[in-house]
């Protein structure tokens, strides 16, 4: 392995054992570290290796691979998530959401066509091959081992979850005012089926990462660092980490990571004055909410219409 | 599951002592029992400080607080756990707690600390999301003051008080309550509400920008997607 790689992960293994062996410290009723919290920075450190190795495959030079996978690695959130013993790195390297199987089937039966137009598209989506695609795959079979369980956990329960403490989802406001509303159904339908459109449409590795930042952005619920509670950010942040290499964009893809942060401290720091400090911060959380939305959208937007696949880069570098 | 049953079952029958307290504490040592209770810290996560008091005796006493909270707030079963494991701090509660359900949809329960050993306690509590209101930015949650319950390995005569004996909840011991504490009030945290005046326009503008976000994002995907 190169001499910059075995110092960039030395360094970001040091830093976290570093905020481990902070957090005993701090927290004077812990007498060791919990090996748990070992397994998942070894997870972290392993999809880091798995980005690098994935990077170099699709034709990225080994200087600009690990300088992508540094950003992964030197992420404060991503840190902090691993070492407050949060399992999402894990994720990473093993599973990931149910979501993918419909990007996965798309691809196998045939992807969406610009000559049949957008309505017809979306109707294609709800095809019969698409059906008998999804019937011969995993997922009944292991319905009908496991049960009610099994669909409620995999896949129910991320339909159904309503989560009315502050997060960083832009329908947190609205769904804790109404949550004794009985037509607040109707607005978690309205969320749930734009994220569903949005989801329908769009090569297999950058449909994955822009179909979980979508998944991740539009949810109802979308928490960080909480120990108890997923980090629904780690989810996309690992797989646009892949795609990086692959945009046009220069410049403006350091000021839209600026953007993203700006976005996130801004509702942070609010955040952080409801909980810790008890300030009636909730119509700021709200209005921080809908400007990361429109942030993130931005970027998007913007890796969207900037990225290049492999295949039109190698055309270009020939 | 079954241990939060059966500790609800006995909760019902701790009643009040009656005249008849305990010859193996003396009434003079009695009056040197005292108790505080504190909260500390600030916003939804607080810490209740207890600290039992009382003089010198020859007896080993154990002290456990009875300490009834509002729907309000709630404990975390899973931190009191692992609170235990790694500070020894043994406390008990009476039913299984959702740590996500809002104010309104909880109920009250009881949380029995044991001070087997040491004579204070920080317990950790967690406030509520409570229903939006229109007319104050706050609600108060009002926490009574915990009864206090005392038991000697010496002496098991005078019983007033039916508990468990330990945290771990496997026997049932006889404690005697302290009943002639000085006037204790009890503690309350402030916890702020959202506006439900603004009902119309969080959910008329949530939804119109999340269209518009939605409408660039397919816009784009169909300019620029490979189909």
């Amino acid at each position: 392995m190169d001499a910059w790689l075995c110092v960039m992960f030395s360094v970001t293994l040091l830093i976290r054992l570093a905020l481990l062996c902070f957090g005993v410290y701090q927290d004077q009723n812990l007498r060791w570290v919990h090996c748990g919290k070992l397994l998942f920075l070894g997870s972290d450190l392993l999809s880091a290796l798995l980005l690098f190795r994935l990077l170099v495959l699709h034709c990225s030079a080994r200087s600009l691979a690990s300088v992508h996978c540094s950003m992964w690695l030197f992420n404060p959130l991503t840190m902090a998530v691993s070492t407050c013993g949060n399992a999402e790195s894990l994720l990473a390297v093993l599973i990931y959401p149910v979501t993918y199987a419909l990007p996965v089937a798309l691809s196998l039966v045939g992807a969406p066509s610009r000559g049949r137009g957008l309505i017809q598209n979306l109707v294609w989506c709800f095809s019969r091959d698409l059906f008998l695609e999804q019937c011969s795959s995993a997922s009944p079979f292991t319905a009908c081992e496991y049960g009610w369980d099994f669909l409620q956990e995999s896949s129910l329960f991320h339909l159904t979850h309503r989560d009315i403490h502050h997060n960083f989802s832009p329908y947190f406001s609205m769904l804790y005012v109404t949550a004794e509303h009985h037509w607040s159904v109707v607005l978690v339908l309205v969320c749930f089926l734009l994220q569903l459109l949005l989801l329908l449409l769009s090569s297999l590795a950058f449909c994955c990462s822009i179909h979980t930042a979508v998944f991740v952005r539009f949810n109802k619920v979308c928490t960080s660092q909480m120990p108890f509670s997923r980090s629904y950010f780690l989810w996309y942040l690992c797989l646009l980490t892949l795609v990086l290499s692959r945009l046009t964009l220069s410049l403006r893809r350091g000021l839209g990571l600026l953007l993203w942060f700006v976005g996130q401290e801004l509702w942070l720091s609010h955040a952080y004055y409801l909980e810790f400090e008890g300030c009636n911060s909730f119509a700021l959380i709200w209005i921080a909410g809908l400007l990361f939305l429109l942030i993130n959208s931005l970027i998007l937007g913007q890796i969207i219409s900037h990225y290049r696949p492999a295949e039109a880069q190698l055309k270009k570098t020939d | 599951m079954f241990r939060c049953c059966l500790l609800a079952t006995l909760l019902c029958f701790i009643h009040r002592g009656n005249s008849e307290e305990a010859d193996c504490f003396p009434s003079e040592w009695l009056k040197s029992v005292s108790m505080s209770v504190k909260i500390s810290k600030a916003g939804f996560h607080r810490d209740l400080h207890y600290r039992v008091q009382w003089s010198k005796t020859e007896q080993e006493v154990h002290a456990l607080l009875v300490q009834k909270l509002p729907s309000g707030v709630y404990m975390d079963e899973y931190q009191l756990e692992t609170l235990r494991r790694d500070t020894g701090l043994e406390v008990l509660l009476d039913s299984k707690v959702d740590v996500e359900a809002p104010e309104y949809l909880s109920s009250g329960f009881t949380a029995l600390v044991f001070l087997s050993g040491r004579r204070e306690a920080v317990v950790p509590v967690h406030g509520r999301y409570h229903r939006p209101s229109d007319s104050s930015k706050r609600v108060k949650v009002e926490l009574e003051s915990p009864r206090l319950l005392l038991r000697s390995e010496q002496c098991e005569r005078g019983v007033a008080v039916d508990a468990p004996c330990t945290a771990s909840n496997h026997s049932i011991c006889s404690w005697t309550e302290i009943l002639e504490l000085e006037d204790h009030a009890g503690v309350s945290l402030e916890l702020p509400v959202g506006d439900s005046s603004m009902i119309i326009s969080v959910c008329g503008v949530t939804v119109l920008t999340t269209i518009l976000c939605c409408v660039y994002l397919l816009r784009n995907i169909w300019k620029h997607g490979s189909f």
